[in-house]
């Protein structure tokens, strides 16, 4: 088995992963208007203030989109199917992309409320989701 | 002087594997055949579109558009190399036709074609980089089937569409592609809802034969100044309304993944040809997968939300049917032709229109409605042909 992808890690989402190894999930609040965001951004996307800061999130979210993989797309991910991606949204309105972990894939459903967990995977702790 | 912009002819390659031909050879082959079959001199060209090559596989040649115009012998005043996934053919006639209308070209030759490398031979793997986040997508397991299948499962919950709904997508399909002796499936026979829902699952909401099939190929279609269309053709495609929506980079982006765009291209297209889905004879709706044509059905105004399922179950997309849809096979049964994805609907298009569809010919076919995007459903283009202006 090959080894699943990491992140990368870059000068524009370093905290964010220094957060994770801490056990906290970071998102981007701007200063200036408030928004919420992905660190995808290197600006606020709804003011245009070029040095957002960075806020913790509580970790709960609800399940919007999901789908249960049952055809592994590569070998690294042949001895976990069927497993679950899903898009969720966290209580401070930001949504990102996850895997649900440590439930029956068949139990997963849209608007499930879930709460993050960790996945160590080499030397990152990766955000997951699990049922709460 | 009249500039007015038409779409004069079009040729299509057969999809199938071409081993023997690189991306680039494709796009020579579908030249040859467009310069022998239209009667045209490169000459006769003064603007080049055309797209990427070798995405689909990994090896993406953003010049094509140099190689072509210098192997055409061209010095056009107007031509690119557009990359909007499935999307960029579509918009390539708003191109064209904006550079005619401003006097900028007379004659635009638009021209795609596309490698799509199998996903079990590590297509999956190399597509996925491409289209997912690195740091915030690609580390949970993502490919294109899984990404569609997101889209589909927040559309699915909210207005309760069934499995049997998606199913029949690709039984209509099918019973087009035995219509058409292009079409990859065309010799395959026919599919039942059942078969579908027994062949395996990709990710779900999708069996394997709700998703279309990889293949090679590609086509292209000439865009000219209204006067001079009488020299290829007796019956051009008059560009009647046109829309364009980029919704979202990621889908991790926040909005609705299925409604956004085509809601948006569809409205602004019914808007400037002034019609309403019921003056539309025939639909192409992208279909990678069989969960999106009930998703444009619904977000292009042809059904009311939640009622896209019970509209296929009736028929109406079949042969036969009050809107037929994917006249040609779709992309799941003519074939996914990787970069050239999205010219296959277009082109099944614009010959249902010009009366030049062969055996699947639908009888009234006076307005057609294109409708393809690129990327997890980002970026959105609807286009209203007509038999008359």
């Amino acid at each position: 088995m090959t080894a699943k992808p990491l992140p990368d890690v870059t000068a524009l989402n370093q905290i964010y992963w220094e957060g994770t190894k801490k056990g906290e999930l970071r998102i981007r609040e701007c200063d200036d208007c408030k928004a919420r965001f992905r660190f995808a951004h290197a600006w606020c996307p709804n003011c245009g203030n070029v040095e957002p800061g960075w806020t913790r999130a509580n970790g709960r979210a609800t399940v919007t989109h999901f789908t249960v993989v049952h055809r592994a797309p590569y070998a690294a991910f042949e001895d976990v199917v069927p497993y679950v991606l899903a898009l969720v949204e966290l209580e401070e309105g930001v949504r990102m992309m996850c895997n649900i972990v440590e439930c029956d894939p068949k139990s997963v459903r849209v608007g499930l409320p879930v709460s993050v967990t960790f996945e160590q995977r080499g030397d990152i702790a990766l955000p997951q989701f699990r049922p709460r | 002087m009249n500039t007015r912009a038409v779409i004069a002819a079009s040729w299509e390659l057969v999809p199938r594997r071409y081993p023997e031909l690189s991306g680039f050879g494709l796009f020579r082959e579908i030249i040859k055949g467009a310069l022998r079959d239209w009667r045209l001199s490169p000459k006769e060209l003064d603007g080049l579109l055309c797209t990427p090559a070798g995405g689909a596989s990994g090896e993406t040649d953003a010049y094509v558009h140099d190689k072509l115009l210098s192997e055409l012998g061209i010095h056009p005043t107007f031509c690119e190399t557009l990359s909007l996934g499935g999307a960029s053919h579509t918009v390539m006639v708003n191109r064209a036709a904006t550079a005619i209308r401003e006097g900028r070209a007379s004659a635009v030759l638009c021209i795609s074609a596309g490698k799509f490398l199998k996903p079990s031979a590590g297509g999956a793997e190399i597509q996925a980089r491409m289209i997912s986040d690195n740091s915030l997508e690609m580390p949970y397991g993502t490919f294109i089937p899984a990404l569609y299948a997101l889209i589909a499962s927040g559309f699915i919950a909210e207005r309760g569409l069934k499995p049997e709904h998606l199913a029949r997508v690709g039984v209509s399909s099918r019973k087009w592609a035995l219509l058409n002796p292009r079409a990859m499936m065309h010799s395959k026979g026919p599919i039942t809802v059942e078969d579908v829902l027994n062949s395996q699952w990709i990710a779900e909401p999708f069996h394997f034969l709700d998703c279309s099939i990889p293949t090679d190929g590609g086509g292209a279609f000439l865009v000219t100044r209204e006067d001079l269309a009488k020299k290829y053709t007796s019956q051009p495609a008059y560009i009647l309304g046109y829309g364009e929506y980029h919704a979202r980079g990621t889908l991790s982006d926040p909005g609705d993944p299925a409604v956004d765009g085509p809601s948006n291209a569809g409205a602004q297209a019914f808007r400037q040809a002034g019609l309403t889905p019921a003056d539309i004879d025939v639909v192409q709706l992208y279909d990678a997968f069989a969960a999106t044509p009930l998703i444009l059905l619904e977000t292009l105004g042809f059904c009311a939300p939640g009622t896209s399922g019970a509209f296929v179950m009736s028929g109406a997309t079949e042969p036969g049917g009050k809107l037929p849809m994917n006249t040609g096979g779709g992309l799941m049964s003519f074939g996914h032709t990787g970069d050239s994805s999205g010219m296959s609907p277009l082109i099944e298009g614009m010959r249902q229109v010009m009366g030049a569809a062969g055996p699947n010919q639908v009888t009234k076919a006076n307005r057609v409605l294109v409708h393809c995007y690129g990327g997890m459903m980002f970026d959105h283009a609807t286009l209203i042909l007509g038999r008359q202006p």
